[in-house]
């Protein structure tokens, strides 16, 4: 990695360009757009709402420019309009309690999960619906992936050398979706966190992807929570030791049960609470005795993979049909909130 | 053709710097240093044991971090730092 802010690379087409950078290890194996000066200058004018310094990044430990930030936004292909939330996001992975550094050199598969709440999500035409999780939105895409390149070319977390995931993560490309506030039954998750509602948030937690909850057939709260508390007390979750929050994103279908039966999100928390846990007849000896060993005790016949209902985080995103998502989280993390910036 | 580096940062001022000194690897004390991750311990004895072969290790000891996933506080880092020349880590699960 050079230090030097402005490189010359003399005359290259486009074919020419994506050798260089992945040459220089830029790239997450797609091809990038060039931050030119100019493109680069048109990033950085959107974010003059925001002044503030930035940490130093992990695993590299360099505190970025607005400059070099905004070369790995261009690169994404995201829109300047978009950079005031990529900032925001970043900020949530540099507050301490995210524990960055952790989280990039871990075995575990966990990428920054990015959550948009507020009237920012439809001025950038942030997908909360259809497919939120998936493809075809250029503001989830190139959001999820500009935080993504920062963290490779600023951070230095290469595949390989200072991000040593076992077997990765889609979700390491990009993942990026908003809270589908207008189909909530229930208060905006960034409200709820002591935001206003006219305030853009965004929201990060060093996740795995999301894993699919489908109930087609319970027609009831009791019923759906069932199926959610079982999909989501898996032995092989990261905070069965590794204590720490998850998210579930319920899909609308079953957020309008739930709230036809008269169940709220703290219902919903405490519930999760108490019946997502681990059986221990589900969990070898020997990570029984290693659990034990370390200090991560049962509670009666069960191990839990929260600390508390505190730990459980809903929100709720998605289209028509009976699925939800459970996205555990790397364990030693939080989940941050961050008011998105924006130029007065 | 002029572009801005994507992995431009700057080095924070007054960040700690590695240096050089003199090590005696026959005869320093050691800390193996541990993450707490299961095999981690049996790993670093391994290590102990191969040691052997080749210097003292009455004065090799282990100390491990509290949390698989969090950073050792620093106060255990500071500590180490008086007290050894030489830490090894579990560099494997």
């Amino acid at each position: 990695m050079s230090e030097t802010e402005i490189l010359d690379i003399g005359e290259l087409d486009q074919e020419a360009w994506q050798d260089y950078a992945i040459e220089q290890g830029w790239s997450d194996g797609l091809p990038l757009v060039m931050p030119t000066e100019a493109s680069v200058a048109r990033m950085v004018a959107a974010a003059h709402g925001d002044n503030e310094g930035f940490a130093p990044i992990s695993p590299r430990q360099v505190i970025p420019t607005l400059q070099s930030l905004a070369a790995n936004a261009v690169m994404a292909g995201a829109k300047a309009e978009y950079f005031p939330a990529i900032l925001a996001g970043l900020r949530g992975i540099l507050d301490p309690s995210y524990n960055l550094h952790g989280s990039m050199a871990t075995t575990h598969s966990c990428a920054p999960m990015v959550m948009i709440n507020g009237p920012l999500r439809q001025a950038l035409g942030v997908n909360c619906g259809t497919n939120c999780f998936g493809q075809g939105w250029r503001a989830n895409a190139s959001i999820g992936r500009a935080i993504q390149l920062i963290l490779l070319n600023v951070g230095g977390g290469r595949p390989g050398v200072m991000d040593r995931s076992t077997q990765g993560s889609p979700a390491k490309y990009a993942f990026c979706f908003g809270e589908n506030e207008e189909e909530s039954p229930w208060a905006p998750f960034h409200v709820r966190r002591g935001f206003a509602a006219e305030d853009s948030v965004v929201t990060v937690m060093s996740g795995e992807a999301p894993h699919n909850i489908n109930d087609h057939g319970s027609t009831s709260a009791e019923g759906l929570m069932t199926t959610f508390a079982h999909t989501i007390a898996q032995p092989g979750a990261n905070t069965i030791y590794g204590k720490g929050p998850y998210m579930v994103v319920v899909g609308p279908e079953h957020a309008a049960t739930f709230a036809r039966d008269g169940w709220g999100v703290d219902k919903l928390r405490d519930e999760l609470w108490l019946r997502a846990r681990v059986p221990l007849a589900h969990i070898s000896d020997e990570n029984l005795a290693t659990y034990a060993a370390t200090g991560h005790h049962p509670t009666g016949d069960f191990l839990t993979i929260a600390r508390g209902p505190q730990d459980i985080h809903i929100a709720m995103a998605g289209g028509p049909g009976k699925h939800s998502a459970f996205i555990p989280s790397f364990g030693g993390t939080a989940v941050i909130s961050t008011r998105v910036k924006l130029p007065a | 053709m002029r572009i801005v580096n994507p992995g431009f940062g700057i080095t924070p001022a007054g960040a700690e710097q590695a240096t050089e000194g003199k090590v005696d690897w026959l005869n320093d004390p050691i800390v193996l240093f541990g993450n707490s991750k299961p095999n981690a311990r049996e790993l670093l004895e391994g290590v102990k044991a191969k040691l052997g072969l080749v210097r003292r290790t009455d004065n090799i000891d282990f100390i491990a971090k509290t949390s698989a996933s969090q950073g050792a506080p620093l106060d255990m880092i500071n500590d180490a730092a008086k007290k050894y020349r030489i830490a090894l880590l579990a560099l494997g699960d």
